[in-house]
């Protein structure tokens, strides 16, 4: 026993009620609006198939309430209806059908050109299924993976017995989006579940898994099971479906009245939930369990007052209180206002009229085959029970309500029959049916019926039934916390170096994958440190790689890999390499340091780290060399120590040569430095004379200390990335990505230096030499800006036009320190055969195209 | 869908990353280097492509993928070590 918050009062309920039920109890008839016309709907199939029931739960939209078990203090509202779902004046759109018809987006509206704009504005107002709350922090959702020979989805008679008949074969897997037996009313059904579920809950090789619902047969085989705050992927070999049958859906006048109900939903009522679901009711029955929701209807008091049944099921009637029994008689129409006051049964055209405030309907089973029909021909899914059923041939109905979820009436389909669309297909995209949160459980039928019947343009005369809608996941409504489960966040990187940074206060972000230090307070003055005295900056972030191998596979290797001279470089000596894709595109930078004659170390930019692993090993194999990789990004730390002042801070630290004669630029050579064998490479981003310490990671915050400490005679201070930004920019060095487009070439970066074509072969070359045949239709500049807004680096991103065309973009722009001027790179498109000189961006700064590097053009202090 | 590693055996494609469809790494001249490069054969049916075991031995893997079923087998035809 408990009590729910209903719209504001309080609803109680008994324990196993589920939400409907307690609200069903309670009086309430209406459950929702539909979601076009406003029509009223109340409680329906009780099987989660329906969109009938779908309120508002604590928040949650389109909960399924007659599958939503009853919680202490629990909010429920229902999310159609002006002012609200009982006194609901928007209502009156179901009389104006006339001016919003099937499709009526695409047809109403359209002129004057606002019109659709203020329509649009009224009806998301006037429609939908409640509203996401905007607020609630995301639910974490688990997620496992279970391994399994067999899975078992449906855990009704057909699937507990194939669960038991699989477990003699291997691992068995079986689940169900409820609780076994529990909206099953008492009687022979139940009590077969019951034994079936122990005798194979004893089986040591079948899990079961309840509340757990199957969202779709992905191909692999994979069936993601959604459960209430996890997600188990199940990767299983075979799939058994057993989803079992919903009771089919009839279409006829009245067919969405309150009152009007699924026999299996009365039965629930009745028989679990102890709820009268009527006074006087009509019976349909053509089925074998209808027979037995008759009975628990009857048992529940409700008094019958006429039964229309099938010829075969007439001599197995209940003896007494079916009121008049009409056999082979059907249901012609439903009446009332809002609910249910009267139905009309007819038997060979004479029509009778019974009043009563419910009517069952058992009238078939509709297979729920949504996922079987996933599978891709071939794939070990087979279904079992009623899913498998054939389903009876069914009369299409007339002049009803044929989709529940979108409002589609078989007037509607008419219409768009009429209009053209004469393909189940294109009817369902059209009219949107089978597209609602119900996915064609109630309609699909209906609608293949209707087309059929039609003479459908897809059908064949000679296949055994209506062609059905292409089915696909999720069967079941899903929750955004569902969807994304397993999706981590993001996980940053750390250098060894991280604490140290924190500790120094430094601004951290994200860069390539990893948290860096942007700054550490002023990023001005440690410009300055580079530039005037001496600096470090944590590089551990750069692709590392070593190679060798057998003979001179690794040369030979690294030779067709890059597209720079390779031959005559030394070892001890570097060259700065670009890899090129195959359509001569730059992929990435980075440094090639030849450590023996057959012994390369490479790094790479810090966010392409993993291309350069997949791409070294990719061409290892293709090239079929004998060649190793050894990726020690993850294994070594880096420290850039940059400044004039670099040298003498090293040489405090180390008794190995580092002076510009044992190691001139670009060179490298293995040092000590105190105490921390390091790879010592002379390097020139930011233009500086500098060195980076290539170190194994565990040493590196010691090693960083000592730099520190020594540095402090010329007052050290470390520099981040917001520095960088404008060192390498003086430079003209182009960041990758920031500044490069993904077709960019070497000629276009104005790099050719950096391309030996006189080699004989390497990985772009020939789309090189093609495209050289075309001329150059775009180039990467430096720029020099005036006139711009105070901040320059407002300028990137900004166009540049010339004579009011655009014709190219700035990609990065700072204020330089050292020139006193606001310069920036940018790429142009040629104009009348030649690029221009003077270009405005966007906001109205001059651009004048000039040489890089901005600074120290000679190179003079970098080589020093 | 389990993509058939060379060195691991068949493992999740999720570990994996496409390599993209299988094509010569040289060609003799510009022309058909641009066919090469620009137009792959996209098939319908058995496709020749290279798959990367980015989370698993890190090593490729030469396969053939029927695009309709995406049943897939290694390729056994080329000499590489995958």
């Amino acid at each position: 026993m408990g009590s729910l918050e209903f719209e504001g009062r309080g609803v109680p309920f008994k324990s196993g009620d589920t939400v409907a039920s307690a609200l069903y109890r309670d009086g309430l008839r209406t459950f929702s609006r539909s979601l076009k016309y406003h029509r009223r709907r109340g409680l329906y199939c009780g099987t989660g198939d329906c969109p009938n029931c779908l309120m508002t739960v604590d928040g949650l939209p389109a909960m399924r309430t007659c599958t939503t078990r009853c919680d202490e203090g629990m909010r429920v509202e229902r999310a159609g209806g002006w002012p609200n779902a009982d006194l609901d004046l928007l209502h009156v759109t179901d009389s104006l059908h006339r001016v919003m018809p099937v499709g009526f987006y695409y047809k109403t509206f359209i002129k004057p050109r606002f019109a659709w704009s203020v329509a649009e504005r009224v009806i998301r107002r006037a429609t939908g299924l409640g509203r996401l709350p905007p607020t609630t922090a995301a639910a974490r959702e688990i997620v496992r993976h279970e391994h399994v020979d067999v899975v078992v989805i449906g855990a009704g008679i057909a699937g507990l017995e194939a669960a038991r008949d699989a477990a003699a074969g291997g691992s068995v897997l079986v689940c169900d989006e409820g609780r076994i037996g529990h909206a099953v009313a008492p009687g022979p059904t139940l009590d077969r579940l019951q034994a079936l579920e122990a005798e194979v809950r004893a089986l040591d090789a079948v899990t079961v898994l309840e509340t757990h619902t199957a969202l779709g047969v992905y191909e692999g085989l994979h069936v993601p099971l959604a459960g209430d705050g996890d997600l188990v992927h199940v990767h299983p070999s075979r799939v058994i479906v057993a989803t079992g049958a919903t009771e089919a859906h009839a279409v006829f006048p009245g067919n969405d009245l309150p009152g009007v109900m699924l026999g299996r939903a009365a039965a629930a009522l009745a028989g679990v939930h102890g709820v009268r679901p009527g006074r006087r009711a009509v019976v349909a029955v053509r089925t074998e369990e209808g027979l037995q929701h008759l009975q628990t209807v009857l048992d529940s008091g409700v008094e019958v007052i006429a039964t229309a049944v099938s010829g075969a099921m007439a001599d197995r009637l209940p003896d007494a209180g079916l009121g008049e029994v009409v056999v082979d008689g059907e249901v012609h129409e439903a009446r009332g206002g809002s609910s249910l006051r009267s139905v009309v049964l007819r038997r060979d055209g004479r029509a009778k009229r019974f009043d009563c405030d419910l009517l069952v309907l058992s009238l078939g089973l509709s297979p729920r085959d949504g996922l079987a029909r996933m599978a891709l021909p071939g794939e070990a899914v087979t279904v079992v029970g009623d899913a498998a059923a054939e389903p009876p041939a069914e009369a299409c109905g007339h002049d009803g309500i044929v989709c529940l979820c979108e409002d589609v009436s078989t007037h509607d389909l008419e219409q768009a029959w009429d209009e053209g669309f004469r393909n189940s297909e294109i009817l369902k995209r059209y009219t949107t049916t089978t597209m609602g949160p119900c996915q064609g459980a109630m309609c699909g039928r209906a609608l293949s019926c209707f087309a059929v019947s039609r003479g459908d343009v897809g059908h064949r005369a000679d296949a055994p039934q209506a062609p059905r809608t292409t089915a696909r996941p999720p069967t079941r409504p899903v929750t955004l916390e569902s969807l994304a489960a397993g999706v981590h966040e993001i996980v940053d990187k750390r250098t060894s170096l991280h604490e140290l940074h924190v500790a120094a206060g430094a601004k951290l972000d994200r860069s390539g994958g990893w948290l860096r230090p942007f700054n550490y307070g002023d990023w001005r003055e440690e410009y300055l440190a580079v530039r005037e005295r001496v600096s470090l900056m944590d590089v551990g972030t750069l692709g590392k790689f070593t190679l060798g191998g057998a003979d001179a596979d690794a040369s030979e290797l690294i030779d067709r890999l890059f597209p720079c001279r390779v031959a005559d470089l030394a070892p001890g000596r570097t060259r700065y390499v670009l890899s090129l894709d195959e359509a001569g595109y730059v992929m990435d930078d980075g440094l090639l340091v030849r450590v023996g004659e057959h012994e390369w170390y490479l790094t790479s930019t810090s966010g392409g780290a993993g291309r350069t692993d997949a791409r070294l090993r990719n061409f290892i194999d293709r090239f079929d060399l004998d060649v190793h990789v050894l990726d020690r990004t993850a294994q070594w730390g880096a420290i850039n120590v940059a400044g004039p002042y670099s040298r003498d801070l090293l040489e405090r630290l180390t008794d190995d040569p580092i002076d510009a004669e044992a190691m001139p630029f670009p060179g490298f050579t293995d040092a000590t430095v105190a105490g921390v064998a390091c790879r010592v490479i002379r390097t020139g981003f930011v233009g500086e004379l500098a060195f980076e310490l290539h170190h194994p990671r565990s040493r590196g915050p010691e090693l960083w200390q000592a730099l520190v400490e020594a540095g402090r005679e010329w007052h050290l201070v470390p520099h981040g990335l917001d520095a960088l930004e404008l060192l390498r920019l003086e430079k003209g060095h182009v960041y990758l990505g920031q500044d490069t487009m993904p077709d960019d070439t070497p000629a276009k970066l104005d790099m050719s230096w950096a391309v030996d074509m006189s080699k004989p072969w390497f990985v772009g070359k020939m789309a090189l030499e093609r495209m050289a045949t075309l001329g150059l239709a775009r180039r990467h500049v430096g720029l020099e800006l005036t006139g711009g807004p105070a901040d320059t680096a407002e300028l990137r991103g900004e166009p540049l036009l010339v004579g009011g065309d655009v014709v190219g973009r700035v990609t990065s722009a700072e204020h330089s320190i050292a020139l006193g001027r606001a310069i920036g790179l940018g790429w142009i498109r040629s104009v009348d055969d030649g690029f221009p000189e003077e270009l405005v961006t966007g906001s109205g700064a001059v651009a004048t195209v000039v040489p890089t590097p901005f600074y120290d053009p000679g190179g003079g202090r970098m080589r020093g | 869908m389990h993509v058939p590693c060379g060195h691991c055996g068949r493992r999740p494609f999720t570990e994996f990353s496409f390599g993209g469809e299988w094509r010569e790494i040289d060609a003799p001249d510009a022309e058909s280097d641009f066919v090469r490069v620009y137009l792959p054969e996209n098939p319908e049916g058995p496709q020749r492509e290279r798959w990367f075991h980015a989370m698993g031995c890190r090593t490729w893997t030469t396969v053939l993928r029927d695009t309709r079923t995406n049943q897939i087998e290694r390729d056994t035809r080329t000499n590489e070590i995958g």
